[in-house]
């Protein structure tokens, strides 16, 4: 298992002769308590600029209480979160212009038009208005750009929400469920604009609890747990991690049947080749297990299951 | 605090709530109910009018002498007529009441003063007195000395009750005022703010701006409200307020007061609806001892009423209303609401932090 605080991929934080940036986000020994409930605990980890990092946990883990305080909207109870080298919330008033967030609730204006929403958060910013209709265009608002918000679908708020965190040109992006409720060419839509963004170099740090949004997203990912980093890594590197069995296939025929192989065993591998070799293979899986897999091992629950009496607090 | 982002969130405030059903019903229903007062209620203090055509020379001085032998009794409304037939017309077309037709002799000092009255059939008694008094008027224009005289002075009552002393009509308009700051700073602002709050805005504008622009963002909403509102009123109603500033002044320092417990209301009951639904329920025995301060002054209800802003700004109203001031509220009103103020925005202040807004 990888350390809770590692070296970010060398691909997207290459060595320069110059001083490296600061990391994106930074959080040492991280702990919120809200009475008797932690709900984050002594978290540390830190991300790359430029690296989508994904924060995975079940309902309650203090995934949204991690956003929070890195958006100034908390304070912990104890340790350090840094964003852009900024001690937050202390020094939230530095990184105001370089941060932003898709909040998990379809927080908009509802009286409001879209155009009106973004020109409102324009002027908080100091930003001219016409960034408001740049931004409606990116995520294919133009048109509705006068329509209330109220009147709006699931999926349109949320392309509303991403255009208004678009609207400063974060560095540091924060996604808190944010294809939460979207239907599947709405989210296809936002992880297209979220891998832009990061092709454009901002962070983005987003907490879900859909394990093959950020298997599809995440350069690295790390679950969350009763308020504790469980594990951090490539998603690649923990779905291996838990395959300690033999690799198998399922192999399905061209007459209907299957047969499931042990690619360790000669007799299955050479079985295998013969079949393929014949064109008699339909369709054939390797059997590795899923990031869902891995959390449910490692923290004993699924990703949908709250603990009892835990509350998220965010 | 960015005086940019303070403006932007006041501006969107407004604009919202100009798009709110609720709060335009709770802006409207005060002022509405002030209007409606105002066109009902006959005020007793007002003075009868009766109206009069006059014929009389350049220079001539009937009017004026009917008016001042009117006095405070009846307010005579004069109009001058080219000459007899002209004043007949008037009369039979009721537009006046009664015509005095001067003979132009009786400006004349060797002259008997002397003039035709041409009445109309329907003519009420407070004409009718006015009409006694024409006799009189005519001997003074004609600079004689009337055959007796007399000397009219006012003596002030020891002891006048502020009730007494604020007309009704008047009164009742103040009255839908103190609802319209309480409906403001106890209901408005919190059904904004607690509508922040349950639908996340509150949390996406704490992105942008700090919390304390966001509440004093809210709170010049509700002084803009208040202010506004109070405005409209009297001009609608043209209540005639003696002193502005004083009126003014205890307005604005009611709503500023008010409005921290309103925010504290929103963030603490954070239930849009709920607040639309059951706030009415508590205002109103609070505007109950607002407007007690007019009829209660002993006892322990006044003693309550000494301790709290809604009472002490009432007071203050009621002496920038009225001329001879009602309750000389003074310094001691100013200091009460004052210290509610005080308090409101320090439990403001502790709720807000110990909640990270």
């Amino acid at each position: 298992m990888a350390s809770p605080v590692p070296h970010a991929p060398a691909e997207v934080h290459p060595t320069a002769r110059s001083a490296p940036p600061p990391p994106a986000v930074q959080i040492e020994d991280l702990s919120k308590h809200y009475g008797d409930v932690r709900a984050l605990d002594g978290v540390s980890l830190q991300t790359a600029p430029g690296e989508i990092f994904g924060l995975l946990g079940h309902n309650g883990a203090g995934k949204s209480t991690m956003i929070r305080i890195l958006t100034g909207r908390a304070k912990p109870t104890g340790g350090r979160a840094r964003v852009l080298g900024h001690d937050m919330p202390r020094e939230l008033a530095k990184v105001r212009g370089e941060i932003n967030l898709v909040a998990e609730t379809p927080n908009v204006y509802g009286r409001a038009s879209a155009k009106e929403n973004l020109e409102f958060f324009c002027t908080l910013y100091g930003l001219p208005r016409r960034r408001a209709a740049e931004v409606l265009a990116m995520v294919r608002l133009s048109d509705v750009a006068h329509r209330k918000a109220k009147t709006f679908s699931t999926g349109m708020r949320q392309r509303l929400l991403l255009a208004r965190a678009l609207l400063n040109e974060p560095r540091v992006l924060f996604l808190d469920e944010p294809t939460r409720g979207l239907d599947p060419r709405s989210a296809r839509d936002l992880r297209d604009i979220v891998r832009t963004l990061a092709g454009g170099g901002a962070t983005i740090f987003l907490t879900t609890h859909d394990m093959h949004e950020a298997d599809e997203l995440c350069q690295r990912v790390a679950f969350l747990a009763d308020g504790k980093i469980v594990a951090l890594d490539t998603p690649q590197a923990l779905k291996l991690s838990l395959r300690d069995e033999a690799p198998a296939a399922d192999v399905v025929l061209d007459d209907g049947s299957q047969l499931r192989l042990a690619l360790h065993e000669p007799g299955d591998a050479a079985r295998l080749t013969e079949l393929v070799t014949a064109r008699r293979v339909r369709s054939a899986h390797t059997l590795e297990p899923t990031l869902a897999d891995v959390f449910i091992h490692l923290s004993g629950r699924s990703l949908e299951t709250a603990p009892a009496g835990e509350a998220d607090a965010a | 605090m960015s005086l940019r982002r303070v403006l932007a969130i006041l501006l969107k405030d407004l604009r919202d709530a100009g798009r709110d059903g609720r709060i335009l019903v709770l802006l409207a229903l005060p002022i509405g109910l002030a209007l409606f007062y105002n066109a009902t209620i006959d005020d007793p203090d007002e003075l009868p009018t009766a109206k009069v055509a006059i014929v009389e020379p350049a220079g001539g001085a009937v009017a004026d002498e009917l008016r001042r032998s009117a006095g405070r009794s009846v307010k005579v409304e004069v109009r001058q007529a080219a000459d007899g037939p002209a004043a007949r017309r008037l009369v039979a077309d009721d537009k006046v009441a009664f015509a005095v037709v001067v003979d132009r002799a009786a400006t004349r000092t060797d002259a008997p003063a002397r003039a035709d009255v041409l009445v109309g059939s329907d003519i009420k008694p407070t004409a009718q007195s006015v009409v006694a008094l024409v006799p009189d008027a005519l001997t003074r224009a004609a600079g004689e000395r009337p055959g007796a005289q007399m000397q009219v002075s006012t003596v002030a009552q020891t002891d006048p009750k502020p009730y007494d002393i604020v007309e009704t009509r008047a009164l009742t308009v103040l009255i839908m005022i103190v609802m319209l700051v309480a409906f403001v700073a106890m209901m408005v602002v919190p059904i904004q703010t607690a509508e922040e709050l349950e639908t996340g805005t509150f949390g996406a504008l704490r992105l942008a701006a700090t919390g304390p622009e966001i509440l004093a963002a809210k709170a010049s909403a509700g002084c803009v409200y208040g202010v506004v509102g109070v405005a409209v009123t009297v001009l609608l109603t043209r209540l005639d307020i003696h002193d502005p500033a004083l009126f003014f002044g205890a307005v604005l320092a009611l709503v500023i007061s008010l409005v921290a417990f309103g925010l504290l209301l929103g963030l603490l009951v954070p239930n849009s609806n709920a607040i639309n639904t059951y706030g009415a329920f508590f205002l109103f025995p609070l505007v109950g001892l607002a407007v007690a301060v007019f009829f209660v002054d002993s006892g322990v209800l006044m003693t309550l009423l000494d301790v709290l802003p809604f009472s002490q700004a009432t007071r203050l109203l009621g002496d920038g209303l009225a001329a001879q001031g009602p309750f000389d509220a003074g310094l001691t009103a100013w200091a009460v609401i004052a210290a509610w103020a005080l308090l409101g925005y320090f439990l403001l202040a502790r709720i807000a932090t110990r909640r990270e807004l």
